[in-house]
């Protein structure tokens, strides 16, 4: 076993990025996470660590329209970037069409990997996925341990047909 | 139970969506991580590297002297500042009662042996990796059979051997045996249930802060049972109970996995007692899955005995039961249940079973939703399943001709349960028939084949009688509190705790149902020790909804008459005159009026009540359940195996499912169809195994522990079949693990429908394509 130097102390950066339309800026140390960084420095907790191992989704944000898990990112790398996070879904207070539909159709029950969830969806849905797209190929790539996902894929259904696509 | 009568209109029965979720779905969940860090330090956790050996030098210098860390406790600290957690379930012959916290011989990769803080959670683990810790190894005993074995290495030698303890349910083996001799046909059959990790999305994490002025340690913890971890937080630190303020804020998932204090969370309640600050830490991932406690984990020899009719005579197994390296809260628990609901929803001349708890050098095994049901119902429904196939029968006719008739209820079993209530047949043949359209023809390389289980299910656990007769420490009972405030609002509080399950909307429903109040009037405020009332057991088998709703019914049922009678005297009528309409109390002959809210305004103040009543407009209620309620269900799976991978779909799913009066069927159709896909997981893919050298862990992350995709879960098709309970008043009984028991064994008699040549070695799960695919080579299948 080698024997593991003192950690030096982190020199410190400064990440400025717009996030949910506001510009924020935050010094941070260069090897946080997106994650943390939106987390921890900007409180912005609606974002979910699952598994810090980019396989489970929960973290995923939108940055520059395209969905990142944003444990797999450092945050130095978002700076001058544009971030969207759960917390800027619902517009004047009212919950999204896919919002609304998660909770009709029961698509959440812990809550912790929805908004993952709800961002990659949003995305799916500016892109102009259809609903199977969406249900196979973006729902497919996050981990639900509690709904066994069919509330999941019946708010993308309602949702997309609701919205006439 | 009035619920149901009281106006066209109830709440109870009603599908609606859940209350909170609004605020989930804006990002406004808050979990244990997500509460304000002001002044918070961080806990990083030193664990073992090895899975067994003595610890000869465990030297924290190097991160001491590093000027990053603000505290490192090793084993000698701990030790001089802790004394060893409580348990709550034990089994005859086990010697340790109590889980140490101060290491001095590792037993598990992972095993948590000290603490480290520092100012965030980057250096904190840093900083543990400058702890030196040198262990003279000892050969690990990686699973059950090498545990057992005659020259095995022992983990305990004082104890003198790796068996931690045992007991026998039912009539002697002797008997038994007897019966095995004059049967017509007897199968025998070893089955074996994989280790698995109950995996919340959200792993564990407290955040613990000292008060040292007034001596009063608050812990926000992701957990089920706050009030437990109170009690034994207190234990742990050497404090008294009422120090030890316990809160639970949103749980993102438990299933089983947060339903005790573990060491590591102690460890960091101790490090923000001597430091006398916020102390947070949280679980990552890869700790979850190694250092976490697991579910199942057992083999099992099973022998069912038939005449020459095809019926029952005779039932026995013999469950080892991997406990890991020593027995956690309930230990040996869930192979106890295993063994106890071996008998499902048959009946059987005689039927009897064996626990045997044996040491490994892997993560204790403890709670996981299905707690040994899941394990009985795989042992009991392959093993008809295989006296069917060898007997030439068909295997739903041979369960159909074995179960126990709603006319024999209430029904005991041969391990001394007594089923309350229900019609196990019908929910069979419903079952079965719901197959005969699914059915779907095989092609050349695809094989396709159908199966329906039955299963019988312990909920609303259970009497305080019971718990006593066994010496389980945990609170049968449940208590329930509705407080009218002064403003007219309606709080509830409950020993039960949410964890995603909805429990706080179930409620609500039935209050506002009660008290006739619009359901905007309620809330329901759970978790908290300062508040709730006491609950050691709170939310996990089957039970929140059943006790809890049932205590709630009687306090709002008394409530409504209070409020009544209130409104009686303010309107100067009598109370048979009153009708509460919304929220305003009529006379009926006056047609004089005054608001709900007046009236708990009135209460308050102390006005116009009876010389005997009491002012406090609060009722408590503590609803001690008079025997288990039973739930019960068929399953039904239609999978594709493909001869070319051993891979199997399971391309339809169905259950017909009997928990009681439903509250609110979306969330109940919600926990079954959530069950099964973690069934499905069980029977398919989910599997924490360890290397059988060293013991270390193989599933480590997401990527080696698999847990089933939306591709993975078919759209599951329910109906329900209601029986109210008979002894839980408002009819209730549990429904969060129905799903999870019968999917393995469901899935397992498709795939042997479809590929009989295979059905007799379908016998462990995960049925994983590399298992199948071996069972296909052997039968020449492969292609």
């Amino acid at each position: 076993m080698t024997v593991p130097t003192t950690p030096a102390p982190a020199r410190m950066r400064t990440v400025t990025a717009t996030v949910n339309g506001v510009t924020r800026s935050a010094e941070t140390e260069p090897r946080a996470l997106l994650s943390d960084f939106l987390r921890h420095d900007l409180g912005l907790t609606g974002t979910h660590v699952g598994c810090e191992q980019g396989v489970c989704g929960a973290c995923t944000v939108l940055v520059d329209d395209v969905p990142v898990r944003s444990c797999l990112l450092l945050a130095v790398q978002a700076d001058g970037r544009r971030i969207e996070t759960v917390e800027a879904l619902a517009q004047d207070g009212e919950l999204s069409g896919f919002q609304r539909a998660m909770r009709d159709e029961h698509g959440l029950q812990c809550g912790f990997c929805t908004p993952g969830i709800l961002m990659s969806v949003t995305a799916a849905e500016r892109e102009g996925l259809t609903a199977e797209q969406t249900t196979t190929e973006v729902l497919g790539g996050h981990v639900c341990r509690c709904t066994g996902y069919q509330g999941i894929r019946a708010a993308i259904e309602h949702h997309w047909q609701e919205a006439g696509r | 139970m009035t619920i149901a009568t009281r106006n066209g209109d109830t709440l109870v029965g009603k599908r609606m969506p859940r209350l909170h979720d609004d605020r989930m779905l804006r990002g406004h969940g808050r979990y244990v991580d997500d509460i304000d860090e002001t002044g918070v330090l961080h806990a990083a956790i030193i664990r073992s590297p090895a899975a067994h050996g003595t610890i000869t030098r465990f030297d924290a210098s190097a991160a001491r002297e590093s000027g990053e860390a603000v505290l490192v406790l090793g084993p000698d600290e701990i030790g001089r500042l802790t004394d060893p957690l409580p348990t709550t379930w034990r089994i005859p012959g086990q010697h340790l009662a109590a889980v140490e916290l101060a290491i001095r011989t590792v037993r598990y990769v992972g095993q948590p042996l000290g603490v480290v803080v520092a100012r965030n959670r980057a250096v904190a683990e840093d900083l543990a990796e400058l702890v030196e810790i040198d262990i003279d190894p000892l050969p690990a005993v990686v699973g059950i059979e090498a545990a057992l074995a005659p020259d095995a290495p022992l983990l305990y030698p004082e104890h003198g051997g790796n068996v931690a303890g045992g007991i026998h349910f039912g009539p002697p083996v002797e008997e038994l045996d007897a019966l095995f001799a004059g049967a017509a046909h007897v199968v025998e059959r070893e089955f074996a249930v994989q280790r698995i990790n109950p995996s919340p999305m959200e792993p564990r994490g407290v955040l613990a802060e000292w008060i040292p002025s007034t001596e009063q340690l608050t812990v926000w913890a992701s957990t089920q049972v706050p009030h437990l971890v109170r009690q034994e937080v207190a234990v742990g630190l050497r404090l008294r109970v009422d120090q030890v303020r316990v809160v639970t804020p949103d749980v993102g998932g438990a299933f089983g996995g947060k339903t005790t204090l573990y060491a590591d969370e102690a460890m960091t309640c101790l490090a923000a007692k001597v430091l006398g600050r916020r102390v947070k830490w949280i679980e990552d991932r890869t700790e979850n899955l190694t250092a976490s406690y697991q579910g199942r984990g057992q083999q099992a020899r099973c022998r069912l005995g038939l005449d020459a009719d095809g019926r029952f005579t005779a039932l026995h197994v013999h469950i080892h039961g991997d406990v890991g390296a020593f027995l956690s809260t309930a230990g040996s628990g869930p192979f106890q249940v295993a063994a106890l609901t071996i008998e499902g929803p048959y009946r059987f001349g005689a039927a009897g079973a064996t626990v045997t708890a044996v040491f490994t050098n892997a993560v204790p095994t403890g709670a996981y939703r299905g707690y040994g049901m899941q394990e009985s119902a795989w042992i009991r429904e392959r093993i008809i399943d295989e006296a069917a196939r060898e007997l030439g029968r068909d295997a739903n006719e041979l369960r159909l001709l074995n179960t126990i008739q709603p006319e024999q209820m209430p029904y005991t079993t041969g391990t001394m349960l007594t089923y309350d209530s229900g019609d196990y047949p019908a929910v069979l043949r419903r079952a079965v028939e719901m197959g005969e359209t699914r059915r779907r023809p095989s092609t050349d390389r695809i094989r396709r084949g159908i199966a329906v289980t039955g299963n019988v299910e312990i909920t609303g656990f259970a009497p305080s009688a019971l718990l006593e007769m066994f010496q389980i420490h945990w609170s049968g009972y449940e208590t329930g509190t509705i407080r009218v405030n002064e403003d007219g609002t309606v709080t509830v509080f409950s020993g039960v705790t949410p964890m995603g399950q909805g429990i706080e909307t179930a409620l609500a429903q039935i209050v506002a149902d009660e008290l006739g109040v619009p359901l905007e009037m309620i809330s329901v405020q759970l978790g908290d020790t300062a508040t709730a009332p006491y609950s050691n057991f709170s939310s996990q088998a089957s039970r929140s909804l059943p006790l809890a709703g049932a205590a709630l019914i009687t306090a709002g049922a008394t409530m409504r008459e209070r409020m009544l009678g209130l409104a009686a005297r303010a309107l100067g009528v009598g109370v048979e005159e009153v009708k509460l309409d919304g929220t305003v109390f009529r006379a009926g002959t006056t047609g004089a009026e005054v608001t709900w809210r007046d009236v708990a305004h009135r209460g308050w103040m102390g006005w116009g009540r009876g010389e005997t009543d009491k002012i406090l407009l609060e009722e408590t209620v503590s609803f001690d359940p008079p025997g288990i309620t039973y739930a019960y269900s068929a399953h039904g799976a239609a999978v594709a195996v493909d001869l070319d991978t051993g891979k199997v779909t399971v391309e339809d799913y169905w259950t017909v499912n009997d928990s009681g009066v439903l509250v609110n069927p979306l969330i109940a159709d919600g926990q079954i169809i959530g069950a099964i896909a973690q069934g499905l997981g069980t029977a398919l893919l989910e599997e924490a195994a360890f290397d059988p050298e060293t013991g270390q862990p193989l599933a480590t992350s997401y990527l080696d522990y698999v847990l089933p995709l939306s591709e993975d879960v078919p759209d599951i098709v329910i109906e329900h079949h209601v029986t109210p309970s008979p002894i839980i008043t408002g009819g209730f009984k549990g429904v969060g693990e129905s799903g999870i028991q019968p999917p393995a064994a469901t899935v397992g008699n498709a795939i042997a429908n479809a590929v009989p040549e295979i059905a007799a070695g379908l016998t462990a799960t995960p049925l994983s394509p590399s298992r199948i695919w071996t069972l296909l080579e052997q039968a020449g299948l492969e292609g």
